[in-house]
């Protein structure tokens, strides 16, 4: 492990070193390229790195090639030849030693080289496909200093938004959003609905605000309250009501591609990652101002006074995908994960498609690469940490802690491992010798000076691959008494050691500043299945975390401009920054915090994206909500507002209703009471207009309102209420319903605790159940719950037969069905057509037509009321809004 | 919200234009309830707006159907299909260069464990494991130079099955299913048929739809007489019950729908129970081999314990291409013991891969034989792959890593050029060399058998026109005749 560690910590030098810029030249004699380099190259090295070969994607025939290196890095650094990599390779500095397999370079060659390099490594020549060289910082200043097309900021959703005076139109209309929306219709000769029956209003407002149906008592009290202002009462106490927060915060979960396990082949637990998720859903429920949302999400490491929430908050930035597996093998990875972050942050929050700009400028939107790698070098400190919560310092001594036991034990294990060793080898050639073909055993028998190089290869292979019978008790077995006598006080003093542990903690999965290069093993590489306690063993990454105010001194990693997005093909280093095109001024990239911790770069970047100067964040956050309530949205792809998005219906009302959202303090809530006041928002659905229906079928101008399929968390939230079963428990670690066994057969590793069979405890609202990345809840699923992978938009609206077939026949329907049958047999008495009426209500919060009420009546006389329960939770009805 | 039936569909939607209750009659006066439905019904196509209904290519079609054969673990092309006798002289040699493996330590070279033999008339080389396949020779295209990005299993599994290391892609056969739409309204359009020992490595992700709705994702069947989960009505509820409810349904949701004329919607929504009801009697039917004759489970191997359950799956394959599904999924290996229940042979190829052999040659062949005989390869393309090759340097001296630098695919079927290799790796079997092929490549392939023009298989989404292919592949120009 530490070996690697050094390698990993050389590769990254010799990477990084490229753009230090040139040191002064030594006098001595200019060495020529053509004349005294390229002929050293092209005998010793072309072979394998040069024209018709690039091994390892290193080509040293060109000044590109060179400069851009090959899977280890950049070869040559004009001017510093100790920190080239070419020079380091033959020289022996660095292993493998080149030319590989062939003998060394004299003397006198390696110092042509070096002094060649010192002086500017001028590429004299028009060597094969060689470029005659400018500097290297010359040769990409094209790219630095790219600029953004003329016109680009004429585009709507690139100016700030105005509000417009609101119209005057010809109907008299209290609510602002209903004269901009009259304006449209007026011009298009649409006629607009009247408003829905209470009723209809009262399910409309239940399945919006909390995603559940409002019990009949409810239903009762507010058709009985008929004083003015009842439907503003309402509004309000549902807004107020905890449940809000499970059903909007759900909404936003789809943007961050949350998770509760990490994706891809272990697809690993994140046992603290539900924090997050109580977080969102407490966010919603306190009317936290969204400026201050995106805040914390995006910085909550790094604000002022940041609390254990904020810190939560930062989950947001590594809900998406991540291996957690090989990732040191893999530096490749972490440009995924940091494009997923910027991918988040861009659809999630700007409404951009920014990905587009990772490996040229985007092609539809005026977003330039050099954008892109600003952004990145915004969050290039990322690192992942669990951290403990409760008062700082508090957690700040017990990380402390745990680092200095740590490292005391992992010393100690280093002298056990010692002490085994002869005793583990003598075990492993017994099992070798039992395992192996005789090829095998033989190489591995050899002294190690007889040993062929494949011999040595493959001894080393079967001595390190590890064998079962090495396990403490067998070499105990066999161990000296004065060896056993040492290991065991070894022992003893790890034991004491690891007495001295202080409790773990609640731990949070934050994100924050640090060096991933000094990540031991790689994120969670140690982390098999639920053990929070072995990642805190792993926590290098985020060691500025600990130290106390004013003593940090945290410098962000160097970050480069990628040709081509090829994290091998490094161009100029990056700074911070924004995406141009919707930048106003200069505004600062970097708000460092006093204690030094962290760069302040993520802070800087949240701070722009709620600037009141930025066009986007408002429009994006006030158009999802419209989306929420209407079913479609303003902009109706609510994550992409570029040219390849759809377009605004009503550009007017949106800029109108985003300015009103920032002058009013970003509350959600106030935006929802202003759009559910509308009489846009009561409209009755069951209108129909036939010359308006002619004008407008898709009914995008809003002249009826639009009844929606609810999302599957509602239908399996209303499945559970109806049947009286639901447990409103809220928060804490996530739920795992039953599923077949069939899907389990499919896992491989991470976990699904699949109970036995369904049963109340899984009986909780929908947002708890576990986000299985390779398990995704079967219900929720047939229902267009959206890939966990990226940030969502708009969900899709599918109808298949598999929905049919889940509701008719799975378990959990039947069970529920069962269990309504039960309680209205027990609200309602005996009496039949108090039995419908009731689960009518319940279910539908209305009361059935008279035609409805006796075919119900025949089919619960000529069968159960439990047939009849069970096409109530199938009814169209009963999974669309009203 | 997008919604994905459009408001002509309804009117369309079923045959004939018969409405929903109208069907429903029909539907139970032909007793489709039974165990064995009239064929009529069940081959019944999707048509009208139903996201479903079969779509035409942008050319002319070789194939209309695909059984893909994913072998989960990383089939060794050295021990297989790609000879490489030159490697005996290397054998114990370090090979040169940077070398990358994915467990540990790179060992020295280790030459090809099988013997292997020429067949056909081609006089192709075929590994000791593979006898029966090797029959079919002729009818095969081999190409030896496929190469990937990645040596991790499911990285490379999904850059295989959806054209993206990066997971939440749509899979081929959402793709497809997405162009093409399915031949039969009664079944699902993509079906998955996994190993009886467990899901693939990669497990759902495998046949999701990612960002394509989840219309076209994949649907497991499993075997015995209850292929999808919930198709079947609950042991609890009688035959009667459930007709009186689906009745009582039908009727209360048209009600409903009557408040909303012209919603699409809704009419779809009642026309979903319909189709749940008759796959409830389809769906059994397509996959149910009892009927077969003793000749054909011969022929698959199920009257050998080694062969059967995979003979199962291709028969079942086969059987439900019949029936117009578009895509069908088969997997070889299935997560148990990795190293021993996929090819994921680290710890010892002969055992491993002699097994998975062993369990898949002679029903493969089968397969090929009676597609044949039935009229069915020329219109369906066969395709046998995996993750990754594996590496020509020994692991332990026993078994080999991953190697996603050269790996083996064949495919038969479709009017495709029998009794052919296509490109080369080098000659320990280490890189693709001549003719390298991309995934991309594959894919662009695979869908120009199936008259798609790759660049063409689009859908809008992140802001650009998506596609499996991504921004490269290029069809194998000499894979038809």
């Amino acid at each position: 492990m530490t070996k690697r560690l050094v390698l990993t910590f050389v590769i990254c030098l010799s990477a990084i070193s490229l753009y230090r810029g040139v040191t002064p030249l030594k006098a001595q004699a200019p060495v020529s390229f053509s004349k005294d380099i390229q002929p050293i190259l092209e005998q010793n090295c072309w072979g394998c790195h040069g024209p018709s070969m690039q091994s390892s994607r290193l080509n040293l025939s060109t000044l590109e090639g060179a400069l851009r290196g090959g899977a280890r890095g950049a070869a040559i650094v004009p001017g510093q030849a100790e920190d080239s990599r070419l020079y380091r390779m033959i020289s022996g500095l660095d292993t493998p030693a080149m030319p590989l397999g062939g003998p060394k370079l004299s003397d006198e060659q390696i110092g042509a080289i070096k002094t060649w390099i010192d002086q500017g490594a001028h590429w004299d020549t028009g060597a094969v496909g060689a470029k005659t060289g400018p500097a290297p910082a010359s040769s990409f200043a094209a790219l630095q200093n790219a600029k953004l097309p003329p016109g680009a900021r004429d585009y709507w959703a690139f100016k700030l938004p105005v509000q417009a005076p609101v119209p005057t139109v010809a109907r008299e209309f209290s609510n602002p959003i209903d004269r901009f929306l009259e304006k449209v219709r007026e011009e298009k000769g649409l006629k607009a609905a009247p408003r829905a029956d209470r009723m209809t209003l009262l399910r409309r407002a239940y399945m919006d605000l909390i995603g559940l149906p409002p019990s009949p008592e409810e239903i009762d009290a507010f058709m009985k309250d008929t004083a003015p202002g009842a439907w503003e009462r309402l509004i309000d106490k549902l807004l107020a009501s905890p449940h809000y927060g499970e059903r909007w915060g759900r909404h936003w979960l789809d943007a961050a591609r949350y998770a509760d396990s990490s994706g891809y082949e272990n697809d690993t637990d994140q046992p603290n990652m539900w924090r997050y998720r109580d977080y969102v859903i407490n966010a919603f429920n306190d009317d936290k101002p969204y400026n201050t949302f995106i805040k914390e999400q995006i910085a909550g490491d790094e604000i002022p006074n940041r609390t254990d929430d904020s810190l939560i908050a930062t989950g947001f930035l590594r809900a998406g995908p991540r291996v957690r597996n090989h990732e040191h093998a893999n530096p490749a990875r972490r440009y995924d994960y940091l494009d997923d972050v910027i991918g988040t942050i861009g659809k999630s929050m700007l409404g951009l498609t920014v990905q587009c700009a990772r490996c040229h400028d985007h092609k539809f939107d005026p977003i330039l690469q050099k954008d892109y790698y600003a952004m990145e070098a915004s969050i290039f400190g990322y690192v992942e940490v669990e951290y403990p919560l409760g008062p700082r310092e508090q957690a700040d001594a017990y990380m402390r802690k745990m680092r200095d036991i740590s490292a005391k034990v992992a010393a100690l294990k280093d002298q056990i491992d010692e002490i085994d060793k002869p005793y583990h080898d003598k075990l492993a050639l017994e099992e070798i010798r039992k395992k192996y073909p005789p090829n095998v055993v033989s190489a591995v028998e050899k002294p190690e000076s007889e040993r062929t190089p494949g011999e040595k290869l493959i001894a080393i292979q079967v001595l390190e691959s590890g064998s079962s019978n090495r396990t403490a008790a067998a070499v105990e077995k066999i161990m000296s008494p004065e060896d056993a006598a040492k290991k065991k006080a070894l022992n003893d003093q790890i034991a004491a050691l690891n007495a001295e542990k202080p409790p773990t903690p609640p731990l949070a999965s934050i994100v924050t500043d640090g060096d991933w290069r000094s990540a031991e093993l790689g994120y969670g590489d140690r982390n098999e299945g639920a053990c929070p306690k072995c990642e805190l063993e792993y926590v290098g990454a985020g060691k500025f975390l600990e130290l106390g105010p004013g003593k940090g001194n945290y410098k962000v990693p160097p970050s480069y401009f990628l040709i081509r997005g090829d994290p091998d093909s490094k161009a100029y280093p990056t700074k911070p920054g924004f995406i141009s095109v919707i930048t106003t001024g200069n505004p600062p990239t970097e708000l460092p915090p006093a204690d030094g911790r962290t760069s302040g770069r993520r802070l800087a970047l949240a701070e722009w994206l709620i600037s009141h100067d930025n066009p986007l964040p408002a429009r994006v956050i006030v158009n999802r909500i419209w989306e929420h309530h209407f079913g479609k949205g303003i902009v109706p792809t609510l994550d992409n507002f570029g040219k390849m998005g759809e377009q605004p219906s009503n550009q007017e009302l949106l800029d109108w209703l985003a300015v009103e959202f920032m002058n009013k303090g970003w509350s959600i809530k106030q935006m929802q009471r202003l759009i559910m006041t509308s009489e846009a928002y009561q409209m009755a659905s069951e209108y129909n207009d036939e010359a308006s229906a002619k004008i407008d079928p898709e009914d995008t101008y809003l002249w009826r309102y639009r009844i929606q399929r609810l999302e599957g968390e509602v239908i399996r939230d209303n499945i559970l209420s109806v049947a009286g079963s639901i447990d409103l428990k809220m928060g804490g670690p996530a739920i795992f319903p039953h599923v077949d066994d069939s899907f389990i057969k499919t896992l491989f590793r991470g976990i699904y605790r699949n109970p036995q069979q369904d049963g109340p405890d899984q009986w909780r609202r929908s947002i708890y159940i576990y986000q299985k990345r390779t398990l995704p809840n079967p219900l929720l699923q047939v229902f267009d719950l959206p890939d966990m992978s990226q940030s969502f938009g708009a969900r899709y609206t599918s109808t298949v037969p598999t929905q049919a077939l889940q509701l008719m026949n799975d378990n959990f329907v039947l069970n529920q069905a069962r269990l309504f049958a039960d309680r209205v047999k027990k609200e309602a008495g005996d009496d039949i057509a108090k039995q419908i009426d009731l689960a009518y209500r319940i279910a539908l919060t209305r009361s059935p037509t008279e035609r409805e009420l006796s075919l119900a009546k025949d089919m619960i006389q000529s069968s159960s009321l439990v047939d009849f329960t069970n096409v109530m939770l199938n009814l169209s009805e009963f999974v669309y809004t009203r | 919200m997008k919604h994905i039936w459009n408001r002509r569909e309804f009117l369309f939607r079923s045959s004939g234009g018969i409405g929903g209750l109208a069907l429903a009659a029909m539907l139970h006066e032909q007793n489709l309830l039974a165990q064995t439905p009239a064929n009529d019904v069940c081959a019944a196509p999707a048509i009208g707006g139903n996201p479903l209904a079969p779509k035409p290519p942008n050319f002319k079609a070789r194939a209309k159907a695909v059984i893909s054969i994913f072998n989960t673990g990383g089939v060794s092309q050295i021990e297989t299909f790609d000879y490489k006798p030159a490697m005996s002289k290397y054998a114990g040699q370090v090979l040169g260069g940077d070398v990358r493996v994915h467990d540990g330590r790179p060992g020295p070279i280790m030459p090809g464990i099988f013997k292997f033999s020429k067949y056909g008339q081609c006089g192709k080389d075929v590994s000791e494991i593979f006898p029966n396949l090797g029959s079919k020779v002729d009818e095969i295209a081999f190409v030896h130079s496929v190469w990937g990005r990645s040596d991790d299993h499911v990285q490379s599994t999904y850059e295989m099955q959806t054209g993206q290391l990066r997971m939440g892609y749509p899979s081929m056969g959402s793709w497809i299913t997405y162009g093409l739409g399915s031949e039969n309204a009664n079944l699902p359009g993509f079906v998955v048929l996994q190993d009886a020992r467990g899901g693939p490595l990669g497990a759902q992700n495998n046949w999701l739809s990612g960002f394509l709705p989840s219309t076209y994702q994949g649907t497991p069947f499993l075997a015995g007489d209850n292929p999808i989960v919930d198709l079947k009505r609950p042991s609890g509820v009688s035959e009667a019950q459930q007709r009186l409810r689906l009745d009582m349904l039908a009727r209360l949701n048209e009600i409903h729908a009557e408040r909303y004329p012209g919603s699409s919607e809704l009419a779809a929504r009642i026309s979903s129970y319909e189709l749940a009801y008759r796959m409830q009697g389809c769906a059994p039917e397509a996959v149910d081999i009892n009927g077969e004759s003793d000749a054909t489970k011969k022929l698959y191997g199920l009257d050998q314990e080694i062969t059967a359950p995979f003979g199962k799956q291709v028969l079942m394959a086969r059987r439900l291409v019949e029936r117009g599904v578009r895509f069908v999924q088969v997997f070889s290996g299935g997560l148990g013991v990795q190293n021993k229940d996929t090819w994921d042979a680290h710890a010892g190829m002969r055992e491993n891969h002699s097994q998975h052999a062993k369990e898949t040659d002679l029903p493969l062949a089968g397969l090929l034989t009676d597609m044949k005989a039935r009229g069915l390869l020329d219109s369906t393309l066969i395709i046998w792959h995996s993750e990754f090759g594996r590496m020509p340097l020994s692991e332990n001296g026993v078994g080999r890593d991953h190697n996603p630098g050269a790996m083996t695919v064949w495919m038969a079927g479709a009017g495709i050029k029998g009794g052919q290799s296509i490109g080369a790796s080098d000659e320990i079997g280490y890189k693709a060399e001549k003719q390298p092929i991309s995934y991309h490549d594959l894919h662009a392939t695979i869908l120009a058998l199936l008259g798609i023009e790759h660049t063409k298989l689009t859908y809008r989404y992140n802001g650009r026109d998506m596609r499996l292919t991504d921004v490269s592949g290029e069809v194998i120009p000499q894979i038809v005749a």
